[in-house]
């Protein structure tokens, strides 16, 4: 076991390797010169000078001379600078990424007790007025956009009650826990519906195929009574799938915070991300991607260890 | 002859049995009202998607204008219409560009396996463990935004399911009696791969390439969304809803997102329908 979970940790470095040499030159190879963004469009500069700037940032080294100055920089915990604000990209994402990071979290919470629940209750009740609840609000989390179900409900709970802000994250008169609360519930909200709707369809199957189990007739022949019978013997063995999707959904809905930020303007790390992209700020792209790639990396990573640990039949089987 | 009346009866059981699923002929009936409309856009409305009018501006729905029209005076029904065909475009061929990669990758890593294989597989991890939209920002601040590039994008980095699908498939399939003897008579690995194994292994890759669509279609939207996907000069359904980013436009002109997202969810509505129905058909396996 010790064997299989060091193997399974050396596998993360050459992997987040290959994936910084990925992102490093296919952000460099693009035709666009970085320099080039540095200037104004409407400003001419010689050649020279565009000579100076290219070596004041070091740009005019080979690419892998760059590459390793780069990621050495950042193994020393330097991420550099945006070329746009000109802010440290370590303040960037100290600033951004618990707000995402709070998105996530948020809805993963809400998700997984929505869907759980549902999904299970739809199982118990095949066919039921629960089960058609369930049905009708899968097929609306995977077939309605995000960002449109967010807009339909800024226009219900924001402007036409007026219970809940538009957008943003906090304003200057927050005080209490509800007045921060209160920009959580829509953006998280509407970022539960896709994971209610895969969660909700993940636990129902799960739950049908332990209720047809042998050891659940057993349970019922023995005259346990149905609740106890639901409780303890299949819920605890119908969840344990369920469990892996939800650890492997975190850094999906950090992946998936893309429009839902910007429906609500959310200052969360993925705004930076695309507020980059637009302006070309490259450093900031470079480190992000990186970073993100390196946790997603690393969850799963942790995943597969998880699940080893709790079905000796993977660990055995495959490996 | 004999082998030609198999297949035509299996296609006729499996037809019924697909018409018998009400949801998927629901979304089927969905999915071809929506296709039609958008392919015959020209014969159903007069207005061209980029007209604009200065005297007909945010008007509500009325007769002249079935959806109304945008800021510019648009006819927001012909913007549908004909963003409809981008949209719809994008999602056929980029899904059928990534089956076609998962495919390929997916038959030579099933049938050769080893190092191929190995090498092959942690390619395709690398790609599902980056999140899809992240990939794209990053793919698209590369290459540019526009249709072209779009298809590209979504066909590089949705080619991982069908990919697991084929391979999976074939480890199974190569070691059939059927394949030890085509590769006795000498046929090329070629003729073997595609002409022998891969017409068996083909049926779960028509559903979740169809699934595929409507994911792609969802992209293509929320990219356009964010102002990264297709340029705003050509209308896409992400395009027209993009218009809602603005709380005037929330607040005061329903008919400019209410509409055109309550048809882009229908379309999607029936592909997932119809993909699923497809999945029972051809892929009892799975749930």
């Amino acid at each position: 076991m010790g064997k299989f979970i060091l193997k399974k940790c050396l596998m993360i470095i050459p992997m987040l390797f290959i994936i910084s040499v990925l992102v490093f030159f296919a952000i460099r190879m693009t035709k666009a010169d970085p320099v080039s963004w540095l200037i104004p469009a409407d400003v001419v500069v010689s050649e020279e000078n565009m000579e100076a700037l290219r070596a004041r940032y070091g740009l005019d080294a080979p690419l892998y001379v760059q590459y390793f100055r780069w990621i050495g920089n950042i193994l020393r915990g330097d991420f550099g600078k945006s070329i746009v604000g000109g802010t440290s990209v370590a303040t960037i994402i100290a600033r951004s990424l618990p707000a995402t990071f709070e998105l996530a979290f948020g809805a993963l919470i809400i998700s997984s007790v929505i869907g759980i629940t549902l999904g299970v209750l739809s199982a118990i009740h095949q066919n039921g007025p629960v089960d058609y609840i369930g049905r009708f609000i899968a097929v609306l989390g995977t077939s309605m956009p995000q960002f449109f179900f967010g807009i339909i409900m800024i226009q219900i709970f924001a402007i036409k009650l007026g219970w809940l802000p538009i957008g943003g994250r906090t304003d200057p008169s927050v005080v209490t826990f509800w007045d921060r609360a209160k920009y959580l519930i829509l953006p998280t909200l509407t970022m539960s519906i896709a994971m209610i709707s895969t969660l909700l369809k993940y636990s129902r199957n799960s739950m049908l195929e332990v209720l047809n189990k042998d050891y659940i007739k057993t349970a019922r022949m023995k005259g346990i009574s149905e609740k106890r019978v639901y409780i303890t013997h299949a819920l605890r063995n119908a969840l344990r799938p369920v469990m892996v999707i939800i650890i492997f959904r975190l850094p999906l809905l950090i992946g998936g915070s893309v429009v839902i930020e910007s429906v609500f303007s959310w200052p969360g790390i993925s705004t930076q991300i695309v507020g980059a992209t637009t302006s070309g700020d490259y450093p900031v792209i470079m480190v992000t991607t990186l970073l993100i790639a390196a946790t997603i990396l690393v969850s799963s990573v942790l995943l597969d260890i998880i699940t080893a640990l709790l079905d000796p039949r993977v660990r055995l089987g495959k490996e | 002859m004999e082998k030609k009346q198999i297949t035509s009866s299996l296609w006729k059981r499996n037809l019924r049995k697909f018409f018998n699923n009400k949801l998927a002929v629901l979304g089927l009936a969905i999915m071809l009202v929506i296709l039609f409309c958008c392919i015959a856009a020209p014969l159903i409305t007069d207005y061209l998607p980029n007209a604009i009018n200065l005297k007909e501006l945010t008007q509500a729905p009325q007769s002249g204008h079935l959806f109304g029209t945008d800021k510019q005076g648009r006819d927001v029904f012909s913007r549908v219409l004909y963003g409809g065909r981008t949209s719809i475009l994008i999602g056929v061929i980029s899904s059928l560009m990534g089956s076609f990669i998962g495919v390929a990758l997916g038959a030579i890593a099933g049938y050769f396996g080893g190092i191929i294989d190995a090498i092959l597989v942690r390619i395709s991890e690398i790609f599902s463990t980056f999140p899809q939209l992240i990939l794209i920002l990053v793919l698209v601040s590369i290459i540019g935004p526009g249709v072209f590039s779009l298809i590209v994008i979504f066909g590089v980095t949705g080619w991982m399911t069908t990919f697991r699908m084929i391979r999976t498939e074939f480890i199974t399939l190569r070691e059939e009696t059927y394949v030890q003897v085509a590769r006795a008579f000498g046929m090329s690995k070629r003729t073997i791969m595609f002409r022998e194994i891969l017409p068996n292994a083909f049926s779960p890759v028509i559903a979740a390439t169809t699934i595929n669509v409507a994911g792609f279609i969802l992209s293509e939207a929320g990219l356009s969304f964010i102002g990264l996907g297709v340029p705003s000069g050509t209308p896409t359904w992400g395009n027209i809803l993009n218009a809602a980013k603005g709380v005037d436009v929330i607040t005061n002109f329903w008919w400019l997102w209410l509409i055109p997202g309550i048809v882009l969810s229908l379309f999607i509505l029936g592909v997932n329908f119809v993909g699923d129905g497809l999945r029972d058909v051809l892929d009892p396996k799975q749930l």
